[in-house]
């Protein structure tokens, strides 16, 4: 299971212009890719940053003023950008700066040969880590938008027991010892010096529970 | 093709014969470095150094390769046998070899056959 070497017909001249041609691309080939990941690693960056400033302007920067989903779903996307950012950039420094690998004296090869397999996997490192920051800003946005309008949390409401019963829903007044609740039933006042328990809540119980 | 002088190093000559792809043919070895890439390993059938030549089937240029140039040539797992030109890639001195060319001039070509898979 071996490749076979035969004898072709005589080469031309075009033969040995393709392959000076060929020698001259794979010499400088480590090179472009090095070159293009810079570029690329360096303008990716820049992408970033801005994104990053421009989440900064303005709208709502803390993901606690949430309603509770879209919390969890602007962390569970804040969590995927992160993890892409990091392998994004990763790759896109190993493109452009290679891997500190030691390789054994016996697997050597010649310049030409190593450059290339380096310049292949570097190029597909390339490509990866710009789908992946990509894939980071595009992450980055949707988390910044979801902040920016989504819903936000309810506000805290009071539960006051009196006499007659309790009493459950978000202040609207409290004035010379009177609190007036919004209820679901509507709007009701009670006199806080008759009041056994006032317990805050982050949502009234539901009725019949 | 050689020096009258055994000391004195061939003269850079592009110049190809029959006899250099059937000693070439006979001599290098080829291994699969990595899938699309073979290395020729051998001694140049012109000035006898010993030199390895890459057979690759694609090459990065820029943000786009340049696949369709080199996959004419190239070989891979499977594919029919094909016809690979190849020239002397040694580092050895050879007066009168331009600054932008390397070997002692010799070119030939070869047939590859992958192996049935």
């Amino acid at each position: 299971m071996t490749y076979q070497l035969g004898a072709a017909d005589l080469a031309t001249e075009a033969d040995l212009r393709a392959v000076q041609e060929r020698e001259r691309l794979l010499t400088a080939e480590l090179p472009r890719v090095r070159e293009a990941a810079t570029a690329w690693r360096n303008g990716l960056g820049g992408l970033l940053a801005a994104l990053v400033g421009f989440s900064l302007i303005k709208g709502r920067s803390d993901i606690s003023q949430l309603a509770g989903s879209w919390a969890v779903w602007v962390g569970i996307l804040l969590l995927a950008a992160l993890v892409a950012g990091a392998a994004g950039a990763l790759l896109l420094i190993r493109a452009a700066n290679g891997r500190p690998a030691v390789v054994p004296a016996s697997e050597l090869l010649s310049r030409n040969t190593a450059d290339h397999i380096e310049a292949v996997t570097a190029a597909g490192a390339l490509r990866r880590g710009i789908a992946l920051t990509l894939g980071c800003a595009a992450l980055l946005v949707a988390a910044v938008g979801a902040t920016w309008y989504g819903p936000g949390r309810d506000k805290p409401v009071l539960q006051v027991t009196v006499p007659g019963g309790t009493v459950c829903g978000s202040v609207v007044a409290l004035a010379n010892g009177n609190l007036t609740l919004d209820t679901t039933a509507g709007q009701v006042t009670t006199k806080l010096a008759e009041a056994s328990a006032v317990q805050p809540l982050t949502s009234c119980p539901q009725a019949g529970t | 093709m050689t020096s009258d002088n055994p000391d004195e190093p061939l003269p850079y000559t592009e110049i190809t014969d029959e006899t250099y792809a059937k000693n070439a043919a006979r001599d290098f070895t080829v291994t699969e470095l990595a899938y699309g890439t073979l290395a020729l390993r051998g001694p140049c059938p012109r000035c006898r150094a010993f030199i390895e030549i890459p057979v690759v089937s694609s090459i990065f240029r820029s943000s786009r390769s340049i696949g369709s140039w080199a996959r004419s040539r190239a070989p891979k797992s499977g594919e029919a046998a094909h016809k690979e030109p190849m020239m002397c890639t040694c580092g050895d001195d050879h007066p009168g070899r331009p600054e932008d060319r390397s070997g002692c001039g010799a070119y030939w070509a070869l047939v590859i056959t992958p192996p049935a898979r």
